[in-house]
Order: structure tokens, then C-alpha cells, then sequence
């Protein structure tokens, strides 16, 4: 499965959300994702990818908007942590 | 100042999850007291506690929030709800600005901070749970209240130990006679049963032993044979209201707040003395403009330690004299144990609903008397019939904040 496809079952899992209010461009304001509720998917994030975030929350909720945009940042914490910077 | 009305009741505990079961358990002498099953359970000296059952907080809260609420939380929302219920449309034309909520707690979402520690030095694993911090902070269970219903009158979390909530319904009241509120939602909350807060309580070596015959009878306040306290866990809540306000909106009164005393005692952490438990005795009854006459029942603190049983009795018979011998004492802790902060609500709520009924719950397994504690604490059994005018809840702590309330019988 893709890692938006991941993302979006998490989220409907989590946060009990209708999987036709999770396409890439929905934003995370607008499905109730606050700066807290943020905090508690990324922490379910790491679970689910075997990543670690390593960003503070409010850098990323500036950073992402929509269920895209996190599914982007967690490809690019998949690849540095297969290709860790020298 | 203000008259200040009860006008809802609401209640979890060891011993039923709303105001009626419990009371209709008090009655029966029903015992909350059992054996404790846990994680690590076999390496607790005591393995009894008083936990509350057929609280389904899957049923009660929404997955998303109910991984924001300690059990602690969940207890006190519950509580709040059925004192809201019956109090009616408490709020309806309120600016909610006088409105507010006052809680006790003494150790706050214990199970969380518990279950956090677990994580990290048990499992070894660097990440505790992401709202732990929410979660285990002891103002949450009354940010949660009032969030509930928009209140933005003063939210306070009062941590006196085992008089926490009688201090909280306390300087509610006050808040409501001063004028400054109209309507507070006040009680108490405890959820202490994990493994780590038990450990904590065993090292004090201020826990009963267990019966040998009968795990649920270990908790023997004012008995001879008496070896300590059991904890419990559970909250109460009431609705306090403006007196008139409640009259002129048709709220069912179910008894006038009429005192709160308040005293240090200032000489030991948790040894408790005569004096202090009287001065506090005696301020609730001056408070509540009073005299020792009109007092028809008193829930004791009576915690079931050699200390406080044979302390407390002196202190009664000190405050009331002669006629001390003549009022229904009942520690309501031989069944649904000691629930530490919320103790002071639960016991007034136990109160309150004697007073309507008429019956004194009984203090149970008190079977071999101890000559130091020769009041009548309705042994055994409730007693009926009985004229309860007004009622005298006593609550002392470690700590030494000795928080006594008076009620009485709405006319």
C-alpha cells in the first residue's frame, strides 16, 4: 500500500473519520486535525512507519497543511532513515 | 451573603455508578472492598482496594477524547453529568462567567503517570504516550467539566489530600454566598488503584490487612481489631446554586450548604490531634450559625487507622458534649473505601441522601468495639426512621487540612 494509503486508514482509524474526507488535498484544519491532535497522529506515525519525528509541532503545523503534505513528510523520514545523511 | 441550594447530585463509586444505586448500597451494608487484580499485583503487601465496576468509558466518551482522559477524568465527567442532569436547566439565562468548577483530587491521573513511568523504565521504550502530560495533570479533571459547558468562571483544583473535595464544595459554596458566582459545580475525584500508587501506600504501612476469612470485610473503622485504611476510587459531584435563584427557577432543593470549618493542624504531617479536629468541627457549626444540638448525623473521616479513629471520637465527644453519645456517627469508608481526594464529596453526597431518606447508613464489621471509640456508629446495620435535620461531614488529612461541611434539610 501506498504511504497516503496508510496514512488515510490511520487516520480514519484514529480519529473515526470518513475516508471520502481524506484525499491529498484535504486540509488538516477542516477534519478537526489541531496543533494537539497533530501531535497524537505523528506519534502514531512513528508506530506505523518505524520513523522518528524529529520536528517540533509548531514548525510542522506551519508546514503541513493537508493529508498530502503529511504523507510527503512521511516519505521523506522513510528516505533518510534508508539513506541517513553521512 | 448568599443562601447556596444543592440542586444535583452525582456519584461513582465502589459501590454503584449513580446518587441511587449507591445509596440503596450503603443501606444494604454492601461491601466495594475486594481483591485487586493488576499488572505486578503479587507484589503488593495489600491487594485489596475499592474499585468501581460497570464503568463503560468506551459507552460514555468518543474514542478521540476518551484517550485525553485519565480514568480520574472520566470519573469526575460522569459525576458531573448526573448532577447536571438532575439539577435541570441550571444554566438556562446564566451568563456563564458565574458559573465555575472546583474539584479535589489528591494524586491527579495517577494511572497515567504510572503507566508512563511503566514505559519507560519498564519496556525500556523512550516514548511515552503523546497527551500524558494532559492527561496525568491534576487540574484536568475540572478543566474537562468545564470545558464541557463553557464555563469561565474561576475553574480551581484543590489538592489537600483526604480533604481535597470537602475543601473544594467549601470555598464553592463561599464563591456562591460571596456573590461572586451563581451556580458551581464542586466535588471530588480520585482513581489511585494502580500499581505504583499502591506501592506507595504499603511503604507508609497505613493500609489494612487484609481478613483473612473475608477479603471484602478488611476495612473495620472504630473496631478493636481495626489495621487501616483501604483505598477507593471514585468521584461525587454536586450542583451548588444562589439560593433564590433555584427557588425562583421551581430546581428541586435537596439541602441547604449551611457550613464549612477549615483548620491547620500544624503540629505533625500525618499525625492527627483532638484540637485540630474540634477547631474544625466547631467553625463548620459557627459557619453554619449552628449549635451542636441540631447536628442529627456525622459521616466520620473515620478512616479505619488506629490514629484517627480513637483521635476523631475524642474530638466528637469534645465538640458535642454530653449528647455525643446520641447522634448516628458512620464511617461510610467500611464500604466504599478511602477515596482520598474525592472522599469528602463522596461522604457528603452519602450525607445528603441519608438526610432525604431518613436512615443512617451503618459502619460495617465493626463487631469487637474498641473502648476508645465508644460512640454509636450504627454497627452493623443501617438505622431508619431517624429525624436527620442536619448533617456534619468531617474530612482531615495529611497535610493537617482539616475541612468539615455542614448541610442542612432544605424547609
Amino acid at each position: 500500500m501506498t504511504t497516503l494509503g496508510r496514512l488515510q486508514a490511520l487516520l480514519r482509524k484514529e480519529l473515526d473519520l470518513a475516508p471520502e474526507r481524506l484525499a491529498p488535498d484535504a486540509r488538516l484544519e477542516d477534519l478537526d486535525i489541531d496543533s494537539l491532535r497533530l501531535i497524537e497522529i505523528l506519534f502514531s506515525v512513528e508506530d506505523a512507519f518505524a520513523v522518528a519525528v524529529p520536528t517540533g509541532a509548531d514548525e510542522l503545523r506551519a508546514r503541513l497543511v493537508t493529508v498530502g503534505d503529511l504523507a510527503a513528510y512521511i516519505d521523506s523520514l522513510v528516505a533518510q532513515k534508508a539513506n541517513p545523511a553521512p | 451573603m448568599r443562601r447556596v441550594a444543592v440542586t444535583g447530585v452525582g456519584v461513582v463509586s465502589p459501590l454503584g455508578n449513580n446518587n441511587q444505586s449507591f445509596f440503596e448500597s450503603l443501606v444494604a451494608g454492601r461491601s466495594g472492598v475486594g481483591r485487586l487484580s493488576m499488572r505486578f499485583e503479587e507484589r503488593l503487601v495489600c491487594r485489596i482496594g475499592a474499585s468501581v465496576s460497570d464503568f463503560d468509558a468506551a459507552s460514555l466518551f468518543a474514542a478521540p477524547r476518551l484517550r485525553m482522559l485519565d480514568r480520574v477524568s472520566q470519573f469526575a465527567l460522569a459525576a458531573a453529568a448526573e448532577a447536571l442532569g438532575e439539577a435541570g436547566e441550571v444554566f438556562n439565562g446564566l451568563d456563564l462567567e458565574r458559573a465555575g468548577v472546583f474539584v479535589g483530587t489528591g494524586m491527579g491521573g495517577a494511572r497515567t503517570t504510572d503507566e508512563s513511568y511503566f514505559t519507560l523504565y519498564g519496556e525500556q521504550s523512550d516514548r511515552v504516550k503523546p497527551f500524558s502530560v494532559l492527561l496525568a495533570m491534576n487540574n484536568a479533571a475540572a478543566s474537562w467539566i468545564g470545558m464541557e459547558h463553557g464555563l469561565r468562571g474561576a475553574n480551581l483544583t484543590y489538592s489537600t489530600a483526604c480533604s481535597s473535595s470537602a475543601v473544594a464544595i467549601g470555598e464553592a459554596a463561599r464563591r456562591i454566598a460571596s456573590g461572586e458566582a451563581d451556580v458551581m459545580i464542586a466535588g471530588g475525584s480520585e482513581a489511585p488503584l494502580n500499581f505504583g500508587t499502591l506501592k506507595a501506600w504499603d511503604a507508609m504501612r497505613t493500609l489494612a490487612t487484609e481478613d483473612p476469612d473475608d477479603a471484602s470485610a478488611s476495612c473495620k473503622p472504630f473496631a478493636r481489631d481495626r489495621s487501616g485504611l483501604v483505598l477507593g476510587e471514585g468521584a461525587a459531584m454536586l450542583v451548588l446554586e444562589a439560593w433564590d435563584r433555584a427557588v425562583h427557577r421551581g430546581a428541586r432543593i435537596r439541602a441547604e450548604m449551611a457550613g464549612y470549618g477549615l483548620c491547620a493542624d500544624p503540629s505533625h504531617i500525618t499525625r492527627p490531634s483532638v484540637a485540630g479536629q474540634a477547631a474544625a468541627m466547631r467553625r463548620a457549626l459557627a459557619d453554619a450559625r449552628m449549635d451542636a444540638a441540631q447536628i442529627g448525623y456525622i459521616n466520620a473521616h473515620g478512616t479505619g487507622t488506629q490514629a484517627n479513629d480513637s483521635v476523631e471520637t475524642a474530638a466528637i465527644k469534645e465538640v458535642f458534649g454530653a449528647r455525643a453519645h446520641a447522634i448516628p456517627v458512620s464511617s461510610t469508608k467500611s464500604m466504599h473505601g478511602h477515596l482520598l481526594g474525592a472522599a469528602g464529596a463522596i461522604e457528603f453526597a452519602a450525607s445528603l441522601l441519608a438526610m432525604e431518606a431518613g436512615i443512617a447508613p451503618p459502619t460495617i464489621n465493626l463487631r469487637h468495639p474498641d473502648p476508645e471509640c465508644d460512640l454509636d456508629y450504627v454497627a452493623l446495620a443501617a438505622r431508619g426512621g431517624i429525624d436527620i435535620g442536619a448533617f456534619m461531614s468531617n474530612s482531615f488529612a495529611f497535610g493537617g487540612t482539616n475541612a468539615v461541611l455542614v448541610a442542612r434539610r432544605a424547609p
